[in-house]
């Protein structure tokens, strides 16, 4: 069974950090064995300014019919999709020691998603969860840096919503689309950022 | 050793998990799972199976008892065998030896002891009688109990406890042989149709 004392202690101390981290834990459902959890894209890294959401299970019964969490890891999956080596870019799978034979129970939700978190900013292309972001993260870094960045702009930040809608009106002010959604994405999806810049340039 | 067959083999893994609690759970589990024969790859992508749809990709496992003579025909989806593996091989710091676990001493908490349990994030209240590992680090006898019987490490330093000497010696001689036993026993017995000549478009996918 899963410690749902263990579980609802873990998260009023979520609450209650409110820290620099930026790492949030919420319940999906009353039951508490569903949860969301959302990491910030570290800074100096491609993820950076992204929000990406996790999809937490905690394992009811362990190895044995043996208790469930926090005996056994959360199972954690990155919802958001994001390019990166250790990181299913379909399934959003995630490769990490802690989530499988390094659990210790003495980790919790917030520090197995601080380690995810870790992950972002240091992959391990030689222990892929993803052959083709691997290969690339080796072969081609620039283009694995800029695809990357794509990623988190196109579906890590809120708002990357609605940036077609941007892009059309500026362009119904005259500016070329190109030039428009180049500068979109120089000032992170900012409909007000970009048009200052359009109309200085 | 090298002139011996895999005989010897089988039946010390079997000798192993008829000693082991491995086994005890180990058969219900199979013939549980052999009722769900016809299942889907790749269920999280519906959208990747519209070319390539699995049709009743099944798989028959058969376990064969030296000792009893006995006989298991099992069939199952294709998932069966890496779901197998999964619970036989377990992998992580082994459990900890019963001796080792007995032998932690009952520590009792000061009155002025800071602190909680990591496993179950209860504080300490002073006066409670609980267990302290090698290493010193205290935990409450159930819970880390509940631990020490799945991984033999301390949750905090991954101070490791004496696992059971029999187990450790055996460790290796057995991966190797139940790797060869569920390869030399299992074969498909229909194959994925439609995909014969090309590669499927998940292949990137590793386990990691």
């Amino acid at each position: 069974m899963i410690d749902f004392a263990r579980v609802q202690k873990e998260l009023q101390e979520c609450s209650r950090e409110k820290d620099s981290s930026g790492i949030r834990v919420s319940p999906k459902s009353d039951n508490l064995a569903r949860l969301t959890g959302i990491i910030p894209g570290p800074l100096g890294t491609p993820y950076e300014g992204g929000s990406f959401e996790i999809d937490i299970t905690l394992p009811v019964i362990g190895f044995y019919f043996a208790d469930g969490y926090p005996f056994e890891p959360p199972k954690m999956k990155f919802v958001t999709k994001v390019w990166h080596p250790n990181i299913s870019s379909q399934s959003g799978a995630i490769c990490l020691d802690i989530l499988k034979d390094q659990w210790s129970p003495a980790l919790t939700l917030k520090t197995a998603l601080l380690s995810v978190q870790a992950l972002l900013s240091a992959p391990e292309p030689d222990d892929p969860q993803d052959a083709v972001v691997a290969q690339q993260y080796l072969r081609e870094y620039q283009t694995f840096v800029g695809t990357a960045r794509y990623w988190t702009e196109s579906f890590a930040k809120a708002s990357s919503l609605g940036v077609e809608e941007k892009v059309q009106r500026l362009v119904e002010m005259g500016f070329p689309d190109g030039l428009v959604r180049s500068t979109l994405e120089a000032v992170g999806g900012d409909e007000n950022l970009a048009l200052e810049k359009l109309l200085s340039s | 050793m090298a002139s011996e067959t895999e005989a010897p083999e089988i039946s010390s893994l079997f000798e192993r998990l008829l000693r082991h609690r491995d086994l005890y759970f180990f058969l219900p589990f199979i013939l549980g799972v052999s009722n769900n024969s016809v299942s889907r790859e790749n269920s999280e992508n519906p959208d990747q199976e519209t070319s390539q749809e699995t049709t009743s990709q099944r798989e028959r496992i058969i376990l064969v008892n030296p000792f009893t003579q006995g006989m298991v025909v099992v069939e199952g989806d294709s998932n069966l065998e890496a779901l197998l593996r999964g619970w036989v091989n377990k992998d992580g710091q082994p459990p900890a030896s019963k001796a080792s676990i007995e032998a932690m001493p009952s520590v009792k908490i000061g009155e002025i002891e800071d602190g909680e349990c990591v496993v179950c994030l209860e504080e300490w209240k002073s006066g409670e009688v609980v267990k302290e590992m090698p290493c010193k680090h205290k935990f409450h006898d159930e819970c880390i109990q509940k631990w020490l019987v799945i991984h033999g490490s301390c949750p905090v330093c991954r101070y490791k406890m004496p696992v059971d000497e029999e187990d450790m010696g055996k460790k290796r001689d057995e991966e190797r042989s139940r790797r060869e036993i569920w390869v030399s026993l299992s074969f498909d017995s229909t194959r994925r149709t439609g995909d014969s000549n090309q590669v499927p478009s998940t292949d990137n996918e590793m386990e990691g």
